[in-house]
Formats: structure tokens, sequence, C-alpha cells
């Protein structure tokens, strides 16, 4: 394993690709130059970090421009500075670890940084750590961006909640009542559920000229997101969204069956007549499509037109980050997660777990034994009342929810 | 125990009972389970009366793992006695969906995907592939047949609105399963139109409610169009087809000339067994006693979500082993044998190392215990390893034909 072990073949390439044909020009990644000079760099070179090394002094650089600049201060006489070329052709560099998929020259990459950075990234050793969060970095470039934003960035949601991670802020943020809530005040405010909307549309796939009240909307709307107090009516319809969610238990009656019954299945009726099934009123409609495909061709070739795409600086990506980091100093109690590693701060589930939980089913869990032999016990309670026990499950946690949260809401908004 | 217990009547049973070693005691479940199966299949009454007996003693819904599973086996195990199985779990299907709304959903989801990785491990490698396999078009019609109701979707727009280039025009046509009610899913649907125009992504958002069975899906009710590239995006989808229309279904798949096929599933045979009860039933006690244990290590104790994901898998569980066709069907393959079924029409593509990246540093978020191994040997793709065991499994590929 001395120095350079070079192998320079041609690629063949099998796919149909064509070569890019200005060379300068970055090509697509995973297309190297069918003409260029295939090398492969022994492990030792590729993990080396001062490869350049000045030929006078025989100081190491990591880049070629810092080798130059250096070279300069020697004062040499001007002949000398000119470096020889000995680059005539272009050359791609394949991976020598045999298992890894840029070994083969048509994977192979067009950069020898690229190709360095590669080697120690999967086959190198992760020497660089982040202290904050303990993730390891064979690269020290890798190391020293990771460091930057790590902890640094916090995701706020107008709703109060804040991530660690960014996947899990889009992912809530798409599903969160305060987006939902908030175009749909826009909407009402910009008055743009007028009567004069076609009928059969659903007032969320505006028409057109409303398109474009909507983008703008979105682009210049820093301001609405900024943590404005949603209105009384909106906050209790949330709570009541929270409760409507607590009903009666069809899994609970469903056990009750198998405790009164004495494992003597008499049959299919009594299965039914026992379990409660909730009266909803809702009915399955008979079209398979959804309403929300009323226009679909009209919606997607006018909001292309209307929603130009945005300036780089004020894409909605940008827009959603900087409000995202405008709102970071935390307002108000915010209690700890549950759980250590995770970050996210959950204001409204925290403050409902924080009050004492029934003892029965806790403290029975907790020891395994005692469950068993108790377990008659805790049958027979279930048989004077059903909904004892279950209550203790949704019951007591069903107004701390509300009420707690209702409050979390009105301190966070102040 | 009491001498008036039945169970002093039988050798077996009461040495099953005898206090052991604390660690041996843990896993008493999964061997009373086993047992009583086993009568059942010999058909020897009286020990199922015991065993029942016994298991009734000492399962709740709300107590510890082996509880847990004794009290969702118990069920499953009355329902197959009673050969009530089919009839109790469409009740409890249609009861939970009329339970169900939107709010519950998202939070369940959405905690789950918090605390552990189990289905956003699926979606990032989805995601990843679906990106790769779409560079550079401009019309895409994404075909989603998953159980994790549109959560996988708002990352994706991220990706396409940042992609950079000029942002494609997105399609998605939602194949709602059994549980997904059609209220939830008219409001998931809004909000992710919504959430499109946020990003800045031009979006079209259908829900295909399946007429018969996920198997007899056809090209007509997806509503394909001629200038869009296509993407079938599978998370939990494939083991709701009926056994033998597996193969069809592949052909169908194939039919619809997707640039990718994306398949996420539960690692776990409950197929090949399902003549054999016992075996059967063996498979279930393994699989799910490692998605209970790590339910339980995963959130709070007393989490609601963590209870409603419970009663779905008792729901699951009596699925499997009390029902026997019908409109039922949740029995997993283990990923070389869908990887068997798909090479008929599909060849496997990798996932390239930004996606293996973005997996690694989604782990990192979790607690202990999750790593990503590759599949190896008859299986491609990758797993999702929980305290070693292979749990979920992520693959990507293209039809062979082009």
């Amino acid at each position: 394993m001395a120095g350079e072990a070079v192998s320079a073949s041609s690629i063949q390439n099998p796919s149909s690709n064509p070569p890019p044909v200005n060379k300068k020009k970055r090509s697509l990644p995973g297309t190297p130059d069918p003409e260029a000079e295939v090398i492969a760099l022994s492990p030792k070179t590729l993990m080396a970090t001062n490869r350049f090394v000045c030929e006078i002094c025989g100081k190491g650089f990591q880049r070629d421009q810092n080798l130059q600049l250096h070279r300069r201060g020697h004062n040499l006489p001007w002949k000398l500075r000119q470096r020889t070329s000995k680059e005539p052709r272009k050359r791609v560099y394949v991976c020598p670890e045999k298992t890894c998929v840029h070994h083969h020259p048509s994977r192979a990459l067009g950069d020898l940084t690229g190709i360095k950075k590669h080697f120690c990234r999967k086959h190198g050793e992760k020497k660089w750590k982040c202290d904050k969060c303990s993730r390891c970095y064979a690269v020290q470039s890798d190391w020293k961006a990771h460091s930057k934003t790590c902890g640094t960035r916090e995701y706020r949601c107008d709703c109060g909640t804040i991530f660690a991670r960014r996947d899990s802020f889009i992912t809530h943020r798409a599903f969160c009542d305060a987006l939902a809530e908030e175009t749909a005040r826009v909407a009402a405010s910009n008055g743009l559920m007028r009567s004069n909307v076609v009928q059969n549309f659903p007032f969320f796939l505006k028409s057109p000229v409303a398109e474009s009240e909507m983008a703008d909307e979105a682009r210049s709307g820093l301001s609405l997101w900024m943590g404005q107090a949603p209105p009384l009516e909106t906050l209790t319809k949330a709570v009541d969204l929270v409760l409507g969610d607590v009903d009666g238990d069809p899994f609970a009656s469903q056990l009750s069956w198998i405790y009164q019954n004495k494992l003597v299945p008499s049959g299919s009726d009594e299965l039914i007549s026992s379990i409660t099934l909730p009266m909803s009123g809702m009915k399955e409609t008979e079209d398979p499509h959804s309403l929300l495909l009323s226009a679909p061709h009209h919606y997607s070739t006018r909001h292309h037109h209307h929603l130009v795409p945005p300036a780089p600086d004020t894409s909605a990506t940008a827009l959603l980050q900087r409000a995202a980091q405008i709102g970071v100093t935390a307002s108000g109690p915010t209690s700890k997660a549950k759980s250590p590693d995770s970050n996210i701060q959950y204001l409204n589930t925290n403050r409902s777990y924080s009050a004492t939980h029934p003892g029965n089913a806790m403290e029975n869990a907790a020891d395994p034994l005692r469950m068993m032999y108790s377990t008659r016990h805790n049958a027979a309670q279930k048989d004077e009342g059903p909904e004892g026990e279950t209550r203790d499950f949704f019951g007591v946690d069903a107004p701390t929810i509300c009420a707690s949260s209702l409050s979390g809401w009105i301190r966070i908004r102040n | 125990m009491r001498n008036t217990d039945p169970c002093h009547h039988h050798p077996s049973i009461c040495c099953l009972l005898e206090p052991k070693d604390p660690r041996e005691e843990e896993k008493w479940a999964a061997e009373l389970i086993q047992e009583c199966a086993k009568a059942i299949a010999d058909k020897d009454s009286s020990k199922i009366r015991h065993l029942l007996w016994v298991l009734n003693e000492l399962a709740t819904p709300y107590g510890d793992c082996d509880q847990k599973l004794a009290s969702y086996f118990l069920q499953a195990l009355l329902g197959r006695a009673a050969e009530a199985g089919e009839l109790c779990y469409t009740t409890l299907i249609s009861a939970a969906e009329k339970q169900q709304s939107f709010v519950t959903a998202r939070k369940v989801m959405l905690k789950f995907q918090e605390v552990s990785p189990w289905t956003t491990f699926g979606h990032v490698a989805s995601n990843g592939a679906i990106m790769e396999a779409m560079e550079g078009e401009s019309k895409l019609h994404i075909v989603d047949i998953s159980n994790t109701y549109c959560t996988q979707w708002p990352t994706l727009l991220e990706a396409l609105a940042s992609r950079g280039s000029d942002t494609p025009h997105l399609r998605l046509t939602v194949v709602a399963m059994l549980s997904m009610g059609r209220s939830v899913m008219d409001e998931i649907g809004r909000r992710m139109v919504k959430f499109a125009r946020l990003m800045g992504v031009p979006f079209e958002f259908h829900v295909v409610s399946i007429v018969s069975t996920l198997g007899q899906l056809t090209e007509e009710e997806l509503g394909l169009r001629k200038d869009e590239a296509v993407a079938v995006n599978c998370v939990g989808a494939l083991r709701r087809v009926r056994v033998e229309e597996r193969d069809a279904f592949m052909r169908t798949l194939c039919a619809l000339r997707p640039r990718v096929v994306t398949v996420v599933e539960e690692e776990a045979d409950f197929t090949t067994s399902r003549g054999d009860s016992v075996a059967c039933f063996q498979q279930c006690v393994r699989f799910y006693s490692i998605f209970l244990g790590m339910l339980e290590e995963s959130f709070s104790p007393t989490s609601n979500e963590k209870f409603l994901l419970e009663k779905e898998c008792s729901r699951s569980i009596l699925g499997v082993l009390a029902c026997n066709g019908g409109g039922v069907c949740e029995r997993r393959e283990k990923a070389s044998q869908w990887c068997e079924r798909l090479t008929e029409a599909f060849a496997p593509t990798a996932f390239n190392d930004d996606v293996i990246g973005d997996l690694e540093a989604l782990l990192e978020r979790y607690r202990e215990g999750w790593s990503l191994v590759p599949a190896k040997g008859n299986a491609a793709g990758l797993y999702l390893t929980w305290k070693a065991e292979p749990v979920v499994w992520a693959s990507a590929w293209k039809p062979i034909k082009p």
C-alpha cells in the first residue's frame, strides 16, 4: 500500500446517458464522462488530509489552492511558478472498496474531493463527534457544518409546539389545526367566502382570482403567523374536538363480555348485543370520488399560472423557516418532555400527564404477581360497574386535557 | 392457588403456574397461548376449557405485555372456537371507524411517529426512492395504498417544493383501506390541499374507496392519465391483499407502468402457516410480543395513543387467527416471500446513499434499540430492527418490462 496505486482504464458506459459536452459544467450525478481516465486511489491516499505538498519546504496542505498561495511566498522565478500541467485528460475516481457501489467505473465520481469525502464517510472511521447530539462524522467539514446547526434551530408551530427536527415539524404543521384555522380566517377576512363563488367548488378550492390572493398571503404571510391570539370561538372549537373523542369505548364492553359470560361462547347474537356502537350519524357516500376532484384541471393549470415561483429568499420553505426561527424565544411555561431523548415539548399532553394517575391500573401493572392474583378482584369490580375501570383511564384524563390545555394556550398567546 | 381451581385437576397446566425463576415467569403468556392452540388442534375440550379459564384469569388489556397478549389472544381463540371471528372482526372494525375522528387518527399517528420509527422508517425510505425515480418529471401521480393516513406526504411535498428546478405537479390518489373512515380521509385531504398550497406545490387529492377487495383493484378506478409519471406506494398494503390474489395484484401494479413501486411491510410470516393453526399462533405470538414490547418501551405507560394502537393490535390478531377469508385479510409475509412474488414483474432498485444517510439520521432521533440492516440473500431492501429483530422491511421496485 505504498503511495498512489493508480489503475487507469476507460469507462464502459452501458447506459445511454449522453456525456456532458462542456467539461466545466457539473455533470448529472451518476453519469461519469465515458472518455475520462479512471483512477483508483488507495485508501491511505484518500484518507490523507494533507495531500498537496510543497516541493520546496515539504509543508502539506489540504487543498491545491492553499498550496499555490503558499508557493508564492517562496518567491520562485516566473517559469517555475507555473504548475506543470499534468492533467490533460479528465479524471474520474472510483472507490477502492470492492463492496462499494462506487467501485465500478460506471459509478465513478468526477471530483477528487468528492471521492475522498465519500471514502471517509462510508468506509472511514467516524472520528468527529457532535457533543450535543452524539452524532459521529468521518469528515471534519461535515462535523463542523452539523455542529453549527445542531440544537440551534428550533421549529415553532403556531399552535405553540416546538420541534427540534424539521421533518416532524413539517408533518405536524401539515395537519395542525393552526394551519386550517389560519387559512380559514384569512379566507374569511379577505372576503373570499363570497356567495358568488361557484357552488360546486368546495370552499377550500377557490376560484382562480382568489387563488392569487391566497398566494400573496402565503408569500407575505409572516405577519399572519406571528402568534396572533386565535379568537375565542376557535379555542372552544378545539376544546370540543378534544373532548369529542372520549366517548364510550366499545372495546371495554367487548371485554366485559369475556368476563361476564364465563367463557361460554353462546353464539354470535350475544356478541353483537354487548358491543355498543356509538351513533355518529355518518354515512358512507355512494360516490367513491372525493368532492375535492370537482375541477382538478381547472385548479391545477390556473394555480400554476398564478402561483409564480417565488424568489429563493421568499420561497415557502424559507418563510416557514423564518417564521420558526423568529418565534424561537419560547414564551410561557413549557414543561420538560416526558422522554429525555425527545426534544419535543408537548405543552398540552404533558400537563395532562402530570396529574396523578389512577392507582389501580398502574400499581397493579408494576407488580405482575400481584396483578395475577388480584385480577379476580378487578374482574369482580368490572362486573359491578363495567364503566368503572375504563373511566379511570379516560375519564380522569379528559377534564385535565381540556382545562389545562386551554390555560396553556392562553398563557402562550400572552 | 386455591384447591377449587380446575387447573389443579390438570397437571400440565399446574406446572405452568408453578412459581418459577422470575425471568422465566415473564413469558408465561406465549406458553399458555401455544398450549391452548395445541389443545384446540387436538380437540381436547377439557384442556381447552381449562386453559381458556386460566388465560381469562390472567388476561387484561390494561396490564403488562404478557397480560395484554393473553387478552388479545384469548379474544382470538374464543372467536375461533365460536367460529364468530369474521363477524367479530367486522363489528370491531366498523365500531372503530365510527369512533374514529380525524383528531384521534392524527393524534395516534403523530404520537407514534414521535416515539418510534416504526412507520417513519418506511416513509423516509419510500420518499427517497420516489424522489430519485421522479427526478426530472414534471407531472407526478402517486397511488398511495397505505395505513398511515397520509403522514408520509408532507415531507415529500416539502422535498418537491425545494427541489431547486421547477416544482412538479403532484396528484395523490389514496386508496382507502377498510378501517379508514370517509370523513377522516376527507379531512385529511383538505389539510393536504392546504399544505400543498402553502408549500407552493400544484396539487390534487383524490380518495378511492375499494369496491370489493384490494386484490381486485383496477386501473380504471385509479383514473390514470397519459402524460404523468406514476409511483405506487404500498405501506402495510400487500398484506391486506388476499393470499390467492397476490400474484394477480403484482401484475395489476405492473400494468400501471409505474416508475417505481415502494413496498413497506412488517416482517412476519402468517401466510405459510395458515393451514397449520399451531404454527400460525406461534408466529403471531412472536411478532406481537415484539410489537407490544416495543410499544411499551416507546410510549409513556398511560398513553392513550398506545392504548389505541394496542386495540388495533388486538383486532389484527383476531383478523389473522380467527378469520378465514371473507373481506378480512392481514396475513403478513416475510421479505423473502414478498420478493419472490415481486420479482415476477419487478426488479429491486437500491436506495441511494442519501436515503441511507437520512435513515440513519432518523434512527438517531429515537431511543436506543433501533438499527438499519440491509437485506441479504433472497431479499432486497432494508430492515428496521428492534433489539436485533427485523421488524419492518422497506424496498423499492422497478418494472422489468419498460
